[in-house]
């Protein structure tokens, strides 16, 4: 993994940032929440408060349905958001309302359901009867040898006094109610009460009823009887809210307040949502305008939108609610709840903008970062290839090195290139001294070898014996030896001395090598030779004396590396600016690790004893003489690897 | 007796030469520094003084010695003798007027030969001039008796070596004389490089006579020769 990549990923860490923003966002958000929460359950206090023992405002009677809590009997009118059809369906009421009241009587069952809207008061009621029995079409309603199932309704007015009324019919439909009443003489007559509509109709089961009446006529009791037959005229069962022998409604009707609604809209912001409930947690009135947006979403932009799609978790409250009682007037009854919802938006709302400001800083901050480490990872790679450039070249270059990258650098890097520097220079030194080392050894050892040559010389003079003089010979042929590895360990010094004081001149190196190849045949009878040279001659400016001596050299190496009758090629191709001399032997590859020091002083390659002294000086003088004619010269294996070939490129212009 | 100087600070060489000279008939007086050899000179000029460049505390007293000597007398034979072989060291030895540059590579009998040959070229010259042992190519006149050579009748100051090189390839034209057979001629034993420098120097000596000088011929790979 390259270090611009590492450092990118821990510029990646930064993104931990935003994830942080990001967690302290919701714990702000819960903190905010919360207090909306307690601020909301002071207003609904502040409200419940303010409505202490009005029960007046909690509804239309108030003064017998304040104190007490709703008895089993009651029926509590719901708040109806229209009128409905008085037909005997059920479709425009509430489905599940908890004021739906069920009274049952074995088989039989009576479930009524009171309504408010506007001036009216509407009842709903489903009896539940196997035998559905009409009134006996076109009797009279007060015979009672006509009488079919039969529901009785009755109320108290404002000023208490009771009102029975009758609800029979001969079929589905429209029904009356009518209110029996005693003339003279006893004789009752049932007189149509017009103000009360409604309308029946049979369900599956039983049969359903719905009545309206006018507000104005109810005073706080209610009831309804049921009179079950069997058959017209039979015996009725009955059952219900109402007293079966005076009539009398043993319920209560409690109605809302209608100004309890206009109370509570004083109240109401946008986004929020009043209720106020009876003590059975039923619904009395509600103002609602939770669904009235505070913010909208097009005001909201659409990055935050994003956002919030992000972080949207689905258990999230989005709405706030708080209860509080309503005491009543001696403060230690209870007359209903205030209840209170709120949209959890304007926390959301909070949050969103928080939640924004803290991404879109963290994010152009991690980006910043990011950029910024990626362009500075660039940088130390840059400086890290350079570095490294300059290393490898400067091993190649066998320590001549001078300038080194960086080392004007303050940092770590700069610290490391100066130390490279030193190391190299150091290591420099040491190569520099190698390469003189022979020479100064070879100059050393002179004057010892002087005194031991000299004294031999001269006792060859003196009379010694034979068999002293068998010693004589082996020291003189050992001081012998020691004098070739002298001179061959001066050798290089001496190339360098000659390429000093080297003259340059034109001459013609196709010439010189065919020469140099016939001195070649000569020399070397037990190698072949064979030269491959251009057919026009090749002038070329130069020192030919060190050309020879290089062309020596490379011989030298070529007849050491091959077998006795191999061929040796020499090659020379040249062109405009440079010549290229290459020598090719049959013999062993090529090392790679060792090719690349082949042309370094006192490096050793061959392995294997041989009388003649070897220093691994050859092929660093074929270099500097090639160097010297601005070239170079590069060891390589032959194509088909039977051998080796060095090249040696000269620059005609050097 | 011919009087030989040697000034050579390593003991054991200095003696060695000593005994061999001696051996050979010489008389031989030895020093190990060069205010020694001054004030010994001074006194009596030796017939040959054999130098070493390094003398003891002085890495270069052996020059300073020769100049002295040179400035002394212009016929005293001076050959340096040294461990130094270099190209630089060779040439600064010679422009001093020393009579031959030798390494201490050089065996007992190859110095005592030469030392024999420069006396005998000493005495050579004060005799008048024979024939016998002169040879004519072209331009060039090759004295083997006074070891000196004349182009076009001037006197072109060789040392002893590059006398012989010289010798070795007139007396043959046109045969190639490798180096190997250039150091015998020489009595030497030298390398290749060294072989190069003298033929170069030799070719610069009669260049400075005759700058269209170009007799010694290289042949590349092989050797040298001579053409008319």
């Amino acid at each position: 993994m390259s270090l611009r990549l590492k450092l990118l990923l821990l510029g990646l860490a930064t993104l931990l940032l935003p994830y942080g923003g990001y967690e302290y966002a919701r714990q702000m958000e819960a903190a905010l929440r919360d207090s909306e929460q307690q601020s909301l359950q002071a207003i609904a206090q502040t409200l419940a408060a303010s409505l202490q023992g009005r029960s007046d405002l909690l509804y239309r009677i108030p003064t017998e349905a304040g104190p007490a809590p709703p008895g089993p009997k009651d029926l509590q009118a719901v708040p109806l958001l229209a009128a409905p059809f008085l037909d005997g369906y059920a479709d425009e009421w509430p489905h599940d309302s908890p004021f739906r009241r069920v009274f049952s009587d074995g088989p039989h069952q009576l479930t009524l359901l009171a309504g408010v809207h506007e001036r009216m008061a509407y009842l709903l009621i489903e009896v539940r009867d196997a035998h559905v029995v009409f009134d006996a079409p076109g009797a009279d309603v007060l015979d009672s040898a006509g009488f079919g199932d039969r529901i009785w309704v009755a109320f108290t007015d404002a000023s208490g006094a009771q009102h029975q009324y009758l609800v029979a019919t001969a079929g589905p439909g429209p029904v009356r109610a009518r209110r029996i009443e005693t003339q003279d003489l006893g004789r009752q007559v049932a007189i149509d009460e017009p103000r009360i509509v409604g309308g029946w109709q049979p369900m599956s089961g039983g049969y359903r009823v719905g009545l309206r009446i006018p507000l104005a006529m109810l005073g706080a009791r209610l009831g309804v009887l049921v009179d079950e037959r069997d058959h017209r005229g039979a015996e009725p069962v009955s059952f219900g809210t109402l007293d079966r022998d005076s009539l009398a409604p043993l319920g209560r009707l409690l109605i809302p307040s209608p100004e309890l609604r206009g109370y509570l809209a004083q109240f109401i912001q946008p986004g929020q949502r009043l209720t106020v409930l009876g003590t059975d947690q039923a619904v009395l009135s509600q103002v609602d305008a939770l669904s009235v947006a505070t913010v909208s979403d097009a005001e909201r932009g659409l990055l935050p939108q994003l956002y919030r799609r992000l972080l949207e978790r689905p258990d999230d409250m989005r709405v706030v609610t708080a209860r509080a009682p309503i005491a009543g007037v001696d403060r230690r009854q209870t007359l209903g709840f205030v209840q209170i919802a709120e949209t959890a938006e304007r926390s959301l709302a909070l949050r969103d903008k928080a939640l924004t400001q803290l991404l879109d800083f963290t994010l152009i901050t991690s980006a910043l970062a990011v950029t910024l480490m990626f362009a500075f990872a660039a940088w130390l790679a840059v400086r890290l290839a350079r570095l490294r450039r300059a290393s490898e070249s400067a091993l190649t270059r066998e320590g001549l090195v001078t300038t080194f990258p960086e080392t004007n650098a303050p940092d770590e890097l700069g610290d490391m290139a100066r130390s490279f520097s030193m190391l190299l220079g150091r290591l420099n030194e040491y190569t520099g001294y190698l390469r003189t080392l022979a020479g100064k050894l070879a100059h050393e050892i002179r004057t010892p070898l002087t005194i031991v040559r000299s004294s031999l010389d001269n006792l060859e003079s003196e009379q010694v014996t034979e068999a002293a003089r068998t010693y004589l010979n082996r020291a003189r042929e050992g001081s012998e030896r020691l004098n070739a590895i002298l001179v061959a360990m001066g050798a290089a010094t001496r190339v360098e001395e000659a390429i000093q004081s080297a003259d340059r001149s034109r001459f013609d190196l196709r010439a010189l090598m065919a020469s140099a190849v016939g001195a070649y045949r000569t020399g070397f009878p037990q190698r072949q030779f064979a030269a491959e040279l251009p057919d026009a001659p090749v002038m070329f400016t130069g020192a030919p004396d060190l050309i020879v001596q290089m062309l020596d050299k490379l011989i030298d190496n070529a007849v050491d590396f091959s077998a006795d009758g191999a061929t040796l090629t020499l090659r020379l191709v040249a062109d405009a600016t440079q010549a290229v001399i290459e020598v090719d032997n049959p013999g062993p590859a090529l090392g790679a690790e060792g090719r690349s020091h082949l042309f370094e002083s006192l490096w050793q390659s061959r392995s294997g004893a041989d009388s003649r002294p070897h220093f691994g000086l050859g092929l660093y003088i074929v270099r500097l003489i090639a160097e010297f004619h601005g070239g170079s010269a590069a060891a390589l294996n032959l194509p088909d690897g039977s051998g080796a070939r060095f090249r040696v490129l000269l620059s005609s212009t050097g | 007796m011919k009087l030989i100087a040697i000034i050579e600070d390593e003991p054991a060489i200095r003696d060695n030469y000593a005994a061999a000279f001696t051996r050979e008939g010489y008389a031989v007086r030895t020093y190990g520094n060069r205010k020694q050899a001054m004030a010994a000179c001074a006194a009596r000029l030796p017939d040959l003084a054999v130098i070493d460049i390094s003398l003891e505390d002085e890495p270069e007293g052996g020059f300073e010695l020769c100049r002295a000597l040179r400035s002394m007398s212009a016929e005293l034979p001076i050959i340096f003798l040294t461990a130094r072989d270099s190209e630089l060291d060779a040439v600064s030895g010679l422009r001093l007027g020393a009579d031959d540059f030798l390494t201490k590579d050089l065996s007992i009998p190859h110095l005592i030969a030469r030392v024999n040959a420069l006396f005998r070229r000493i005495e050579a010259l004060r005799k008048p001039q024979t024939t016998g042992q002169t040879v004519q190519r072209g331009p060039l006149l090759l004295d083997g008796e006074r070891m000196q050579v004349q182009w076009d009748g001037e006197v072109v100051l060789l040392s002893l070596t590059e006398f012989w090189i010289v010798h070795a390839l007139a007396r043959h034209p046109g045969h190639v004389r490798n180096r190997q057979q250039l150091m015998d001629a020489a009595n030497v034993v030298l390398d290749d490089n060294t072989i190069t420098s003298h033929v170069k120097r030799i070719r610069r000596k009669f260049q400075q006579l005759d700058p269209k000088f170009d007799a010694i011929q290289t042949v590349y790979g092989m050797g040298y020769r001579w053409v008319e």
